[in-house]
């Protein structure tokens, strides 16, 4: 019923279909990023960029669709948001698969980055199944708490890094820049996930 | 689900000969609920102590944590279990022997522990991602 109400319309449901595949490329984005660490593989970062820049084309069309008249006037706003804080998770794995084209990991640093990068695509798959969630109008509070769970799990690895790195020799500034900047940006990626998973839950509010 | 993803790979250690007094500060310091206790030799296993132990073996009896060691009331040996085990042979591990932790190992080497509140986590994203794990 909340379905047909809300999201029930032709417009409203191609909105829908694209929002489900920009989640689509940010899970795509966060797996490939993750198989270019494990594999050690930066020929796989150019796909990351392509990736991020089929989310940039997706994200026009969703808005543009949504200003065109899908969904009622008081959802817009916070589909947008929900929209552009995807769009920000993109734009973090791109920035991080940025930095890691100048940077060699090694040992521990390496395997805890990966766990990062584990972390991240798995808080993708579960906004997904969040989003799905959302559309059938059940309650989304145990997805939003999973998604809380592995944000908690990155802090902790990224406190954890943070420290290893301290005890890091840093040959110069640049080097000790690209690192820092990398860490930041890949763990900044489950931060920008809970704040897609929290505006789902805002928006599952205000339809009831 | 399998243990290794929901593991806890960082583990605090203590002496065998040291006292309880040291393992509650280390545990206020670190905020953390229990240490595993290194083996006095090479005949010697690893071994666990908790919150618990401290509260109810030590402070509930009066008795003075400077004096009295570790080993005197760590539990050996540690309760191990192989890293691809699931989630559910945990929970009926720690509901057999009424323990809240359960540790990984591999070939004598700690990998990790996974606590109640892990195997608590870990269920409920299992819930979520309906069975269902990349």
């Amino acid at each position: 019923m909340l379905k047909k109400l809300f999201f029930g319309g032709k417009i409203e449901q191609k909105v829908i279909e694209k929002i489900k595949k920009h989640i689509e490329i940010l899970c795509s984005a966060c797996e490939t990023f993750r198989i270019a660490l494990e594999k050690q593989d930066k020929n796989l970062i150019s796909n990351v960029f392509e990736l991020e820049r089929e989310g940039d084309i997706v994200r026009r069309e969703i808005v543009s669709d949504i200003f065109i008249g899908a969904f009622l006037p008081f959802l817009r706003p916070n589909i947008c948001k929900f929209v552009e804080i995807v769009d920000n998770a993109l734009d973090a794995v791109e920035d991080a698969a940025f930095e890691y084209l100048d940077l060699e990991l090694d040992g521990e640093i390496r395997s805890d980055c990966i766990k990062i990068a584990n972390i991240n695509f798995k808080m993708c798959e579960i906004l997904s199944i969040a989003f799905e969630t959302l559309l059938t109008g059940k309650d989304l509070r145990e997805k939003n708490l999973v998604i809380r769970i592995y944000e908690k799990k990155i802090d902790e690895i990224k406190h954890d890094l943070m420290r290893k790195l301290r005890e890091k020799d840093i040959k110069n500034f640049w080097e000790g820049k690209i690192i820092s900047d990398f860490i930041t940006y890949l763990a900044n990626v489950s931060d920008i996930i809970e704040d897609a998973s929290d505006y789902l839950q805002i928006i599952n509010v205000s339809m009831r | 689900m399998k243990v290794e993803e929901i593991m806890n790979t960082k583990i605090e250690f203590i002496e065998a000969n040291a006292t309880v007094y040291d393992a509650i500060e280390k545990m206020v310091d670190k905020r953390i609920r229990s240490l595993v206790v290194k083996p006095r030799d090479e005949n010697d296993v690893y071994g666990v102590i908790t919150v618990r132990d401290i509260v109810f073996r030590v402070l509930n009896k009066n008795l003075d944590p400077n004096k009295v060691k570790i080993e005197e009331i760590a539990s050996k040996p540690l309760v191990c279990v192989d890293k691809d085990i699931d989630i559910e042979h945990v929970i009926k591990l720690m509901e057999k022997f009424n323990i809240a932790r359960v540790f990984v190992c591999e070939k004598g080497n700690l990998l990790g522990v996974v606590a109640l509140l892990d195997v608590m986590s870990g269920s409920l994203i299992k819930r979520v991602r309906g069975g269902c794990i990349a």
